[in-house]
Order: C-alpha cells, then sequence, then structure tokens
C-alpha cells in the first residue's frame, strides 16, 4: 500500500458531495451507490486497479454532474487516477526489484558441475624451453643456427679434433651410418657441436651463435639415458674472448633459465674440441641441503664448456691467433626433465598423448 | 677408476687433508671424483682380542671354548671352530653388535648349548683375503682392545675417479700420478721413489725382436728365485681398496706396479719364452690365441702379439695367452715392460670386447720413458719380501721410441687474455713448476720443458699449459666479464619464424599437440608401408635390431602413435615440426624440414554431415594454417602419386599463391595400413594424415596483409542447390557460380551435399549459401533474379539444373 487510502476518500466525498447537488436519476444512484462503495472498501481493497476504476467512474459520468461542479469533480477524479498510477508505477518496480534479486541468488547454481572440456592443444615440453633460450639469446645479439642430423664424420669429429683413434670416439657411442666405401662418411650426430665449424665457415667473426637440437647416442634405454635426445650448442667468438666472459655468459644463462642468481663453479673436464675444457656445476635450485635431484651434493652437473681449441678454430678457417671463443653444450632434454620435474627422460619421445597434453 | 687415500701417502704427506678434502681439491684441479667411501668400515668396529685360555667344547669335538680378552673387563667367552685357535693367540674379535661383510651381523648366542659373545675372525670374514684354513693370526704385540683397523694401519678411504674425464691424462692412471696433482695443488713435495734398476749379474739377457712398430720399446728382464707366495697385508689391502683380488705375491706385485705408475707389466714363466727369445708380431690373418681368461680369439692382421719365438703367448698390452701363467713350481720369470701403440691395442680391444686395466692404460698413450721405471720398481719390490730374489743378466731393452719430452713457448699474455684473469709471470711459472714442468725465459715469455709423462698426450701446444696454469689457479678464481661489443640484430632466421607460427596455430586455435618423435623407424613401420626397397639412410648398429633406418619423411613417425593413443581417447590430434632425410649416394642426404599432423576419430556415423570426416576436418585445419601464414588463393585437387601412407583414393593436394606451389598433402589413411597399424576393428577410426613442406612454404611469397574497406551495403543472401550428374566437382560448381555473379559473388559456402531419388540416379545436389554484394549499392530483386539465371544457365552446361530451394 503505496498511496494514502484516507486521501482517495477524501477526494471521493468531495466527488460524492458534488453529486448530492446533482438532479437525482438512476444514473446518479447507481454512481453514488458505485462511489459510496469504493469509499466503502478497506484500505487494502484500494488497489491501484480499484482507484482506476474509482477514478474512472465520475470521468465516465461526467454529464450527471452540474455544469459548475464537473471541474471540480474533474480534478479530483484525474487526481484518483494520478496516485493509482504512482501506485502501479511503484508496484512494477517492486516486482523488478523482487524479480531481479530472484535471479541474482542463484538458487539452484552448483559452482561444482564441471565445464565443457574443451580440449586444448600443447607445444612439446622441449620447444617450449627451447623457445625460452632462444628468446634470451637472441635479445642479447646471439644467432640461432641449424644442422643436420646425418652428419659428416668430418664436421662430427675430425674438424672438432677428435681424430679417427681418438678414444672420445668410443665414448660417445655413435651411430654409423651405412655408406659405400670410399664415399663421405656418415653418422648420427653425437652432439650438436659439429655445427661450431660449419658456423665458422659461414658467418664472420666476431659472432654469437646457439644451435639447438636433435642428437643421438647408442645408449641403452632407461629412465635416465636416451639414444635420441636434444642439446643446445652455443658459440661464441671474438677478440680476447676468454674464461672470464664464458662464466659470465653461462650465469646469464642460468639468471634466464632459473629466473634468479644460480651460483655456478667451472671445473677440468676434458673435451678435445676446448682447450682448456670445463665442467659447469650449478648450485642446485631445488635444495639447499642436497636432494634427489642433486644427489645430494648441492651441485648439479649442468654443461660442459670450455675455449675453442685452436685447431677447431683452424677447422673452421679462424685465425686462433687473431680470434678466440667460448663454447658450451646444454642438455636440454635434461633441462626440459629439471624444468619440469619429469622422471623419465623415455617420456619426452614416446608420443603419449597423455604425457604432452600436460604441458 | 679407484684410488685409495694411504696408497697416495705413500707418495705424498697428505697429513691435515682428509679423503673429503682430496676428492674436493681434484674436482676442482684435476679430474672429476664420483665418490669417496670408507674401505672396509667395520675394521673400526672389530677389535684386536688376546685369547687367554682355550678349551673343548663339552659338546662339540670340533669347536673350542676360548675366553678371549677384549681389553675390556672380564674375558669374553667365544666359540670358535677354527683348527688353529689356541692360548697366546692375538686374533681379531668381532664383538656382538658388530657387521661384517656379507651384512652378517655378530650376535650373543648359544652354540650347542654354551653361551658364545662374539667371533674369532679370519681374514676372509673381515673382507680382506680368500685365505679360509683359520682364523686371522695377527701379530702379537698390537694392543689388545685396539681397533683392528687403526692398529695395522688398515683404514683407509677409496676414492672413485671418473674414467671418463681422465682419457688425455694417461699419468693419472697410476697413484703416483694422482699424488703428484696433490703435490702442486698442495704445495707439497713428491716423496722420492727409487725408480733405478738394481745390479744385475752378467749372463745371458733374453732375446728380444721388435717386428712391428706398433711397439716402440720392450724390456724383458730375467728374474730368478722369486715365489708365488702369499702377498703381505699391506700389499693386500692396498689391492683390495681399489677393487683388485689378491693372488699371489708375483700377480699382485705386478698390478701393484701398474696401479702405482701407471705401467702395465707382465710375468712370464721363463720356461714359456724358452730358448727362442721374445718376438713382437703383427698377428697372421686366422691365429688363434686363447687368452688367460680362457677364450679362443681369433686374431686379424692389425693385432700384435707377443710371441716365444713363432707361437703367440700374449695379445700384446691386453691380455696374455693360457700357458703363460706363472705356477707353483715357475723357477724363472721373465718381466715385460713395452710401449705399445695406443690405437693398435685400442682397437684389438674394441674388436675383442676384451678391455684390461693393461688395455685401458695402454690405449692412452703411455709414456715410453715409464718402461724401465716400472721394470725398476717391480724388482726393487720383489726383493723387498724376498730378498733371495736376483737378476742374473742384464735387461733387454730394446726398440725406437722418442721422448715426448719438448719445450712449449707460452706467452705471460695468452694466459692473462685466454683465462681473464690478471696473472703475473712468476704466478704462471710458480705453477708450472708445481706440476713438475721446468721453466725458463725465452725473450718476454716462457719456455716451459714438459717431461715426457705429460708430453705423451696431453701437451703439445700453448693453449695446453694455459689448461695447466689455470686448473691449478682455479677457474673460480677468475672474474666474470660480460660481453661486450656492438649489438647487431642476428639476421632473421626465416624458417625459424615459420616454424613458431606453425606451431603455434596447430598448437593453439586447431588444437593439436606436439610431438618430437625419435628419428629412426622400427623396421614393423617399414613394412606396413611397404617401403623396404625405398633407400633410406640406414645406421648400421642400430640400438634395436630392426630400427636401423632413418625417416624421411616426419609423418612415419606419426602412424605408431595412432592405434596406443586412440586406445585411451577417442581423437588424437598430434602434429611435430622435424627433418626426414633421404640418402644420396655418396654424398650428405637431402634434408627436409617438414610439418606431420595426424587426426584420428572413431569411425564416421551414417548420418553424419558430408563434411564430419577426419580428412574434411584435417584439410580445414591445413587450409587455416596457411591462410594465417597470409597464404590466400589455396587450390585442393586431387593428389596424384600418393605417399605410401595415403589413400590412393582419398587424397588431395594443396597448392598456393599465384604460383600454385604444391605445399603439401592431406589424405585419408591407406585403408590396408590402417588395418595394419591396428585401426580397424575394436578401435575403428577415420584418419586422415597431412604432410606440409616448410621448405615450400618457405619458398612461396605470402600475401602482404593488407586493409580492404569494410562494405557500405548489405550484403543479400541466397541459397542455391546444383543438382548436377555425380562426376561432376565440387569445385566445379563453385567456379560455376562465382562465373554467375559477375563479381557480385563474397561468399560461398557448401552446405549440404545429397543423393536419393529425389535428386534422380547418377546426380548429386550440391546446396551453398551464397553472399552477393556491390561495393558501391544495395542489390535488389532483379540482381538475384538475373543471377539465379545465370546460375541456371551454368547448371544444364554443366548437364544438371537449379533446384530452388
Amino acid at each position: 500500500m503505496t498511496h494514502d487510502a484516507a486521501s482517495v476518500r477524501a477526494l471521493l466525498g468531495e466527488i460524492l458531495a458534488a453529486l448530492a447537488s446533482a438532479p437525482e436519476s438512476d444514473e446518479t444512484r447507481s454512481l453514488r451507490e458505485r462511489l459510496e462503495r469504493f469509499v466503502a472498501h478497506s484500505d487494502d481493497a484500494l488497489t491501484p486497479a480499484v482507484l482506476l476504476e474509482a477514478s474512472a467512474a465520475p470521468l465516465g459520468a461526467m454529464r450527471v454532474f452540474p455544469k459548475e461542479a464537473r471541474g471540480l469533480v474533474g480534478s479530483k477524479a484525474n487526481a484518483i487516477k494520478q496516485v493509482a498510477e504512482a501506485a502501479l508505477a511503484a508496484e512494477k518496480e517492486a516486482a523488478l526489484a523482487q524479480a531481479l534479486a530472484a535471479e541474482r541468488s542463484g538458487a539452484g547454481f552448483d559452482a561444482t558441475l564441471p565445464p565443457p572440456h574443451l580440449a586444448c592443444g600443447s607445444l612439446h615440453p622441449i620447444t617450449q624451453v627451447t623457445r625460452e633460450l632462444e628468446d634470451l639469446f637472441t635479445s642479447m645479439g646471439w644467432t640461432i643456427l641449424d644442422g643436420p642430423e646425418v652428419e659428416t664424420e668430418h664436421f662430427n669429429f675430425d674438424a672438432l679434433n677428435i681424430s679417427p683413434d681418438h678414444p672420445a670416439r668410443d665414448t660417445m657411442d655413435t651411430f654409423w651410418v651405412r655408406t659405400a666405401p670410399g664415399d663421405t662418411r656418415l653418422v648420427m650426430r653425437t652432439h650438436t657441436s659439429p655445427v661450431q665449424v660449419r658456423a665458422m665457415r659461414r658467418l664472420q667473426p666476431p659472432f654469437r651463435a646457439i644451435v639447438p637440437g636433435k642428437v643421438f647416442r647408442n645408449e641403452a634405454l632407461d629412465a635416465s639415458h636416451e639414444h635420441t635426445f636434444h642439446q643446445m650448442e652455443g658459440l661464441v667468438v671474438g677478440k680476447h674472448v676468454s674464461v672470464g666472459h664464458l662464466i659470465a655468459a653461462m650465469k646469464t644463462l642460468l639468471r634466464g633459465i632459473f629466473g634468479r642468481e644460480i651460483e655456478i663453479r667451472l671445473r677440468p673436464g676434458y673435451f678435445p674440441f676446448v682447450e682448456p675444457g670445463f665442467e659447469l656445476d650449478a648450485r642446485c635450485p631445488f635444495c639447499t641441503e642436497g636432494c634427489s635431484v642433486c644427489k645430494r651434493s648441492t651441485w648439479i652437473e649442468l654443461l660442459p664448456c670450455g675455449m675453442v681449441h685452436p685447431n677447431v678454430l683452424k677447422a673452421g678457417g679462424i685465425d686462433p691467433e687473431q680470434w678466440t671463443g667460448f663454447a658450451f653444450g646444454l642438455g636440454l632434454s635434461r633441462l626440459v626433465m629439471l624444468r619440469f620435474g619429469i622422471d623419465d627422460v623415455r617420456h619426452l619421445l614416446a608420443g603419449d598423448v597423455r604425457f604432452l597434453e600436460q604441458f | 677408476m679407484k684410488i685409495s687415500y694411504r696408497w697416495l701417502a705413500r707418495h705424498v704427506d697428505l697429513s691435515g687433508a682428509s679423503a673429503v678434502d682430496i676428492a674436493r681439491e681434484l674436482t676442482l684441479s684435476t679430474a672429476e671424483v664420483e665418490g669417496v667411501e670408507s674401505f672396509l668400515p667395520h675394521l673400526s668396529d672389530v677389535t684386536v682380542g688376546h685369547v687367554v685360555h682355550r678349551e673343548k667344547h663339552p659338546d662339540a669335538d670340533k669347536l673350542s671354548l676360548c675366553r678371549v680378552d677384549v681389553g675390556q673387563g672380564e674375558p669374553l667367552q667365544i666359540v670358535c671352530g677354527a683348527p688353529n685357535v689356541r692360548a697366546g693367540l692375538t686374533v681379531a674379535v668381532a664383538t656382538s653388535g658388530t657387521t661384517l661383510p656379507g651384512d652378517f651381523k655378530i650376535k650373543k648366542s648359544k652354540i650347542r648349548g654354551v653361551e658364545s659373545n662374539g667371533m674369532i675372525c679370519s681374514e676372509r670374514e673381515l673382507g680382506l683375503g680368500v685365505e679360509h684354513d683359520g682364523i686371522w693370526e695377527l701379530p702379537a704385540g698390537l694392543a689388545v682392545g685396539a681397533r683392528l683397523g687403526a692398529a695395522l694401519g688398515l683404514e683407509d678411504w677409496v676414492i672413485e675417479i671418473d674414467n671418463k674425464s681422465v682419457t688425455h691424462r694417461p699419468d693419472l692412471w697410476g697413484h703416483r700420478g694422482i699424488a703428484a696433482e696433490l703435490a702442486a695443488i698442495l704445495r707439497r713435495p713428491l716423496k722420492p721413489l727409487d725408480l733405478t734398476l738394481p745390479a744385475t749379474g752378467g749372463g745371458a739377457p733374453v732375446g728380444v725382436r721388435i717386428e712391428s712398430d706398433a711397439c716402440s720399446r720392450y724390456l724383458a728382464l730375467r728374474v730368478e728365485g722369486a715365489r708365488a707366495t702369499r702377498s703381505p697385508l699391506w700389499l693386500k689391502s692396498l689391492l683390495l681398496a681399489v677393487g683388485q683380488r689378491p693372488i699371489d705375491l708375483l700377480v699382485d706385485l705386478s698390478n701393484f706396479v701398474m696401479l702405482d705408475l701407471g705401467q702395465p707389466n707382465h710375468l712370464f714363466d721363463a720356461r714359456q719364452i724358452g730358448s727362442q727369445g721374445i718376438v713382437v708380431r703383427k698377428a697372421r690373418a686366422g691365429e688363434v690365441l686363447k687368452t688367460l681368461d680362457d677364450v679362443e680369439r681369433k686374431l686379424e692382421a692389425s693385432d700384435l702379439l707377443i710371441c716365444n719365438g713363432e707361437e703367440p703367448v700374449a695379445l700384446a698390452g691386453i691380455m696374455g695367452g693360457e700357458g703363460s701363467k706363472v705356477t707353483d713350481d715357475t723357477a724363472q720369470l721373465v718381466l715385460e715392460v713395452a710401449a705399445f701403440h695406443a690405437p693398435t691395442v685400442r682397437r684389438t680391444s674394441a674388436r675383442l670386447g676384451l678391455r684390461t686395466d693393461a688395455s685401458a692404460r695402454f690405449e692412452k698413450t703411455l709414456d715410453p720413458e715409464l718402461v724401465p721405471r716400472a721394470a725398476a720398481h717391480l724388482v726393487r719390490l720383489l726383493q723387498v719380501e724376498q730378498p733371495e730374489v736376483k737378476l742374473a743378466a742384464p735387461a733387454t731393452d730394446v726398440g725406437q721410441w722418442t721422448s715426448a719430452a719438448k719445450t712449449i713457448r707460452l706467452r705471460g699474455e695468452r694466459v692473462r687474455m685466454l683465462l681473464g684473469a690478471d696473472l703475473d709471470d712468476a704466478a704462471i711459472t710458480d705453477i708450472l713448476v708445481r706440476l713438475g714442468f721446468g721453466v725458463a725465459k725465452d725473450g718476454d715469455a716462457l719456455a716451459v720443458r714438459v717431461p715426457s709423462i705429460r708430453g705423451t698426450k696431453d701437451i703439445s701446444i700453448e693453449q695446453d699449459l694455459v689448461e695447466e696454469v689455470g686448473r691449478i689457479y682455479r677457474y673460480g678464481n677468475i672474474p666474470e666479464i660480460p660481453l661486450a661489443g656492438i649489438l647487431v640484430p642476428p639476421p632473421r632466421d626465416e624458417r625459424r619464424r615459420l616454424v613458431r607460427r606453425i606451431e603455434d596455430r596447430l598448437a593453439g586455435s586447431a588444437r593439436f599437440h606436439q610431438q618430437i618423435s625419435y628419428s629412426f623407424v622400427p623396421d614393423t613401420t617399414i613394412l606396413k608401408l611397404g617401403l623396404q626397397s625405398t633407400p633410406h639412410v640406414e645406421v648400421l648398429n642400430p640400438i634395436t635390431e630392426g630400427a636401423s633406418r632413418v625417416r624421411r619423411s616426419v609423418v612415419v613417425s606419426l602412424l605408431p602413435l595412432l592405434e596406443p593413443n586412440r586406445r585411451r581417447a577417442a581423437e588424437v590430434r598430434l602434429f611435430e615440426v622435424g627433418k626426414g632425410y633421404e640418402p644420396v649416394g655418396g654424398a650428405e642426404p637431402t634434408e627436409r624440414h617438414e610439418v606431420a599432423l595426424v587426426l584420428a576419430r572413431p569411425a564416421r556415423k551414417a548420418n553424419a554431415r558430408f563434411d564430419d570426416t577426419s580428412l574434411a576436418l584435417l584439410q580445414g585445419v591445413v587450409e587455416d594454417l596457411v591462410r594465417s601464414l597470409g597464404f590466400e588463393a589455396c587450390a585442393w585437387s586431387r593428389c596424384e602419386g600418393t605417399a605410401s601412407w595415403a589413400h590412393p583414393g582419398r587424397a588431395t593436394a594443396l597448392r598456393i599463391g599465384s604460383q600454385e606451389t604444391l605445399v603439401g598433402e592431406v589424405a585419408a589413411i591407406e585403408p590396408g595400413l590402417a588395418r595394419a597399424l591396428g585401426l580397424s576393428g575394436e578401435i575403428e577410426s577415420d584418419v586422415a594424415l597431412a604432410r606440409l613442406s616448410v621448405d615450400a612454404l618457405l619458398g612461396a611469397t605470402p600475401r602482404a596483409r593488407r586493409y580492404s574497406p569494410l562494405p557500405q551495403f548489405p550484403a543479400t543472401r541466397v541459397d542455391v542447390a546444383l543438382a548436377l550428374p555425380s562426376e561432376r566437382s565440387a569445385g566445379e560448381a563453385k567456379a560455376a557460380l562465382e562465373r554467375s555473379g559477375k563479381g557480385l559473388v563474397s561468399g560461398l559456402e557448401l552446405f549440404d551435399v545429397f543423393t536419393g531419388e529425389r535428386i534422380g540416379a547418377g546426380r548429386r545436389s550440391l546446396a551453398w549459401h551464397v553472399t552477393l554484394s556491390a561495393p558501391d549499392r544495395t542489390l535488389n530483386e532483379a540482381d538475384v533474379k538475373k543471377f539465379l539465371e545465370r546460375v541456371e544457365r551454368e547448371a544444364v552446361q554443366l548437364g544438371g539444373e537449379l533446384r530452388r530451394e
């Protein structure tokens, strides 16, 4: 009840008073009775619809009123109509508010109903990590190079200072490719390092390059050994490039990979194509006291690196007296496993969608 | 390779440096240490005891009841079964709570009703030997109650060195070499060792004839009066620490000298050599030698042999012949110490799969100057144990060898530049001298004298010396220097950019999973594809039999993945970007960069929409991909000469650009292959495959992206169905509609294909949504009417009709 029933009755009373001055007739009587019924309505019964009727009754029977009263009756009846319309609008608004409130209550909504499964695609984890590293290095002006997976013996070994009788050839567990006697001898490349010499022959020093790619070793498979895995070679050739530069570059690399400063150490390592050669250990990013990843040593053997051997520079047509350089070989597969906590290297290339869709 | 801490201490004072300290020093300056372990740790739990009383066990004839003083309270009652136990002996006692090798826990127990509080141990039970003829009778005078390990000086630690980290350092394959490193690192002197041969008698030396240049030096020495007795404890324990089983004094000393100086050697029974003397020669093809391990070895002409005149008695540098064993009745020995050609030893050992401690050392190129030193070392050690041993005749020391000693010019400036460390010449000199190099001034550089033992392999050029300085100076002391220089953006790598866009589109909106596969293709797949006789790049030594071929095309790698993945999921969407190789006789193989896609879904339902096939969907994916790369005009055609995996009747080729460059093919799977791959029956699948050439895409020119103005006038849509003879292609129908539009057709979408009675036999209806628009006006009824009239004429020309929908 938004309107004032008393004022409506007062208005009706004034109309009835005007009616009293009208000559008696059936019409007059009938109108009076109707108006009196409205006056007699309880407050609740005076709904906006009833009020509309109450206003329409005198307006529809205006000619029974004396001429001089018609103006007054009209204004009173319109006043009742306005009250009715205002009440109607208020009622409508209240109903809307109620409806909105009901809608907003969220009754019957189950937030835990599973949404439809839109199976999305995925980039291979090796691709993801490779891209991160490519972006990191290109942002520092390094070039990205590619090289063949089926490589010549020359680039895979000889040009890298690994002579035919070098014991390192045994430790490389090489897959040899069937070739006719006298033809260029081919191997499945055992490392991304052959691209070092290919790069030297193509690019003019100074240059900086990385080479991500697939490599092959004839090794028995287990959770940590694969015959096919991914590496990323890095090579810098320039004036006065030193071990100090190598250390700085490796620290930058690790900052890029782990997103924070990582302590490193270089210790001697032997690789025929670098001199001096190093193994680079990183302080274990997963623990401070020793964990399963670092085999309780707090150091992770991360990558072999070193200063490019003068013989390799010569094989690439670069004068080792004029130029020096450093190189490193990052185990991408291993890094991917570290990054995502993958416990078995064999998952990487197995092509099980249940594995791939996790990335 | 195992290194004994106690053994090292024979050569350099290690006081104040624990095994763990040494391991760290070696790691940072010399070689990779894989671990440090305590040698026979239980020796510090076993106690020296004194048997104060022995009587027969009351209930067993062969057992003794002993009371043993272990220095703590009352003597312990111990039951012992050894025949040699007796009062007065000093013995090794494992009291209850001690754990002996083999996880053997000693507990208080009752033996035949009598309490026994421990065990009196034999050498074997302590892990110190193979003898088992009773308990160990310790030397009298050891303090009762002392820890056995400490009392006998047997406490030791085993440092495991990664062999791969010392392949370039033949000098480190013996304890003295490692000790020399430690001497340099710790700034302590290497203890002197007399390596001169003792005086010999004037008898007739052993005849030696070298017939092959694979032997550069051969020393033979007659040794008289040596007996194969048991080795003393010091020798046995050192050998045990490094994992060598003690045999007898002669074998053990021979091994000791190898592990001490890194120089293998061999002792022959002189009777085997006989009077003909030693001949070192290459084997004859087909010759056979039974080696000490009782295996008949078939020899080749590249193998080097030691012969007694004619008969081979040893495979040089690898293993002795079966008959060359020294036996109990050996009265006279011939000691061999030699220098063999490393690659010869390596090749024979690799071919025969016979790697021994000796071959591992010889293949590293040993210093020929070690030969007489090792001989002297062995003889001197032998004479200490058996003073009666005599050298009746001078040593025969023949061959043509050159010392590996050399002088290298080293510029201090070069050291500082390469290391990036501020080391003056004095500091450089100090390090080199500590490492045993001789250093003299050479103008403004240094003349560095490299001793023969370091010169055979590792050190030959100036940069090798830079490493020597750096590793002793420690790389950790070198400051980091950021790379500087003018940054020039690297040239744009178009292929890498293209591959990234392809990967992103396929893994993104196309919702494919990226796979990276092995490059080898299993023969089973090759057979299913019928590619047995297609030339492939092939490896000679595959990881498993039947996986020797390298893929020519990336698609092939995805095939074996279909069945297992389909078994787990209704839909399989995989792609791979990779390389395929095609062999080229006499040269490097042709490399192809490819994108491969597979889409496998459950078999199509009978009432499925005409375009609800894996083939159509995959074409859609490929077309979207190619458009996303900026290629506009895509033309599909029936593919001729299809790949082995493609359905010969349902293969499509995609051409792009104005040059109509063929960039790839999309096809349903070859039906026989589908069955062979297990994609029928239980997991009946609708499979489509695609191959795109990255090289072709790179070669094609994408249309430069340009804005086209948005239409200003509304378009009109009209649906038309063309009922055409079945042999008319959708492409022809599409072209007919485009012609009919006279430039007004701005969109064409096929929405239904059907056949049936209503259409008539031999005909099919293609229903299209056609969008008509003009750039300059709103089209009206008349335009549409004219369009439909033209379509009708075209339809009739194609032998069909226009059906009004």
